[in-house]
């Protein structure tokens, strides 16, 4: 089966802002995961628990606070467009739909192989002179970092399944927002039966290839 | 050094205030009696409530005059009970990983690398994964690793308890090795009267998270406080020997204690040290209070009583015959000699009862 253009252009976009929306989260996930996990601070429950908030709403809900937060009327919205950004209604909306609903996956991972890393071998390192940062780069994300690929395989998979936030945020345009999922929402809706199964067949492909890779990598970690 | 702290625990409060200045400090104490927790305390890996640490003349930790250093800046070496060997990286890069520590101990700058793989006997292990180390071969590593950091303070949490005994025999050596060529003192956890009477010239005897007693070893760990606290079969004697000549038919070799008598120990093909240790349980020696006949022991030496410790109804007996040995009898048996303080004793001791360290 040969794929059209319209089918190529849409799985190209899906994947290229479902990465740099993956890429975009893992140094902020990656330095949070680290704070949850080693650190305790102040008001640290609240924030947890608001991180972990958009796994468990209704994604429509969320994608409706983040219209609220970005749209032109907001004074973020408004400051933003000002200096001719914007975000609502184009690939930035994308962007960031993809990255708050795929964060606390991202966060939920690296904090779990953080947790796992032996405490004992940073302290060590410490007695042996390291600095926290060498400590933090020579040996918690060593040993830390196939959960922080597989976190990072889990949020991409599900940047690329996000519809809800997305609608609400970016909208449904075809060339300019539409991701696999919104385009098979809108094939069915048009009875474009062939080219729904079509963008389904890619999806179902590209989510098991991630998910396998990302629980192969956790059991690996395991393992040692 | 003073090593002055106060910890709230959960079940009890580590509470030690001791002054020493010692090549290698045993602290010595059953499990659970917060052993582990000073060496952490030392090390700047825990929060102390109050007290004092100094090393030296440096002071590491005071609450009184809120002075904390950071684990980094304390230039301690700390080979911890399960080694904590890095796992992701190679032998040698967990060997070099303190080495470019920027504040090193005064006079440690000749500390080589070559020299510490050939105490160690680790060069061969150089290009192996960490996961393919044995035990004792880890531990080794992981001393290394601590040495090459050069250290004011060596701790050292329980080096061989993970270690079978064969082994254990084994590492002990090369722990003494390291206390004699390189000059880091060191801080020894054990529950182990022999590791303490080998290696150590200092002991705190804890328990929970108590100072019970301190002092030179062999006095300390045989003195009524403490010897509660030693497992049964623990009680023992240790001496440095000089080797004298080897009797393969006799199955014997002589040797030279310091104070100049000689003794018969189990045959020794080939001494490959001048000096070593043995060591001869405190059951393991009979007293008598005429020179016995046609016995087999190949061991009988005349002393005198130094001093006879009451406790319930075991009597540890000190006997100055050169060296100072200490023997336990059952109270009845001092009775039944008569034994007191300044009685001429022989001590009667079989060749075999001597193990070499």
């Amino acid at each position: 089966m040969i794929l059209s253009f319209e089918t190529w252009q849409i799985t190209l976009f899906s994947i290229s802002v479902g990465l740099a929306s993956t890429l975009l989260i893992l140094p902020f996930g990656i330095a949070l995961a680290w704070l949850f996990a080693r650190k305790e601070w102040p008001l640290k429950s609240v924030i947890e628990t608001a991180v972990l908030l958009p796994l468990v709403m209704p994604p429509v809900s969320t994608g409706l606070i983040l219209l609220k937060i970005f749209g032109r009327r907001s004074p973020l919205g408004q400051w933003l467009y000002e200096r001719g950004i914007e975000i609502v209604f184009n690939w930035k909306g994308v962007l960031i739909a993809m990255s708050v609903m795929s964060f606390p996956l991202l966060v939920r991972s690296v904090r779990t192989s953080f947790a796992e890393v032996n405490l004992r071998l940073e302290q060590i390192a410490a007695t042996l002179g390291a600095s926290p940062l060498r400590i933090f780069f020579v040996v918690t994300i060593p040993l830390a970092y196939k959960g922080i690929v597989a976190g990072a395989l889990l949020a991409f998979s599900r940047a690329l399944g996000e519809f809800g936030a997305t609608i609400l945020l970016a909208g449904n345009i075809p060339g300019q927002t539409q991701t696999l999922s919104l385009a098979i929402y809108n094939y069915v809706q048009l009875g474009k039966d062939s080219e729904a199964y079509t963008m389904l067949g890619i999806t179902v492909g590209l989510a098991f290839l991630f998910v396998w890779c990302s629980e192969w990598l956790l059991r690996a970690e395991r393992k040692n | 050094m003073r090593l002055c702290c106060r910890i709230p625990l959960a079940t009890f409060e580590l509470d030690v205030d001791a002054s020493f200045d010692s090549r290698v400090t045993a602290i010595f104490g059953p499990s659970g009696s917060g052993k582990t927790t000073l060496l952490d305390a030392v090390a700047g890996l825990r929060d102390i409530a109050t007290g004092e640490i100094e090393i030296g003349g440096k002071t590491l930790f005071s609450s009184a005059r809120k002075i904390n250093l950071s684990p980094q800046r304390r230039n301690i070496g700390y080979v911890p009970q399960e080694g904590a060997l890095f796992p992701h990286l190679s032998v040698r890069r967990n060997i070099l990983f303190g080495a470019e520590r920027i504040v090193h101990a005064a006079g440690a700058k000749g500390i080589g690398m070559e020299h510490v793989l050939e105490i160690l006997e680790i060069a061969h292990l150089l290009a192996r994964p960490v996961t393919k180390l044995s035990g004792g071969e880890a531990q080794r590593v992981a001393l290394a690793r601590a040495i090459l950091s050069r250290p004011q303070l060596l701790l050292l949490d329980e080096p061989l308890a993970a270690l079978d005994i064969g082994l254990k025999e084994k590492i002990l050596p090369y722990l003494a090795r390291v206390r004699d060529e390189f000059a880091i003192p060191m801080i020894y956890v054990t529950h182990n009267v022999t590791e303490v009477l080998t290696l150590a010239d200092w002991v705190l005897v804890i328990r929970g998270g108590r100072l019970l007693a301190q002092g030179a070893p062999k006095e300390t760990l045989t003195s009524g406080r403490a010897v509660r606290e030693i497992p049964e079969e623990q009680l023992e004697n240790v001496f440095t020997v000089t080797f004298m000549e080897s009797d393969k038919a006799a199955g014997r070799s002589r040797v030279r204690l310091s104070s100049g008598a000689e003794i018969f120990v189990p045959y020794l093909a080939q001494a490959d040290r001048p000096t070593f240790q043995i060591r001869v349980s405190a059951d393991d020696i009979l007293v008598g209070i005429q020179r016995p006949e046609g016995i087999s022991a190949g061991n009988i030496l005349p002393g005198t009583v130094r001093a006879i410790d009451l406790i319930d109804d075991q009597a540890l007996v000190s006997v100055d015959a050169g060296e100072d040995f200490c023997v336990r009898l059952t109270s009845g048996a001092v009775t039944r000699l008569a034994l007191d303080v300044g009685c001429p004793v022989f001590l009667i001791i079989k060749t075999r009862s001597f193990r070499l360290l």
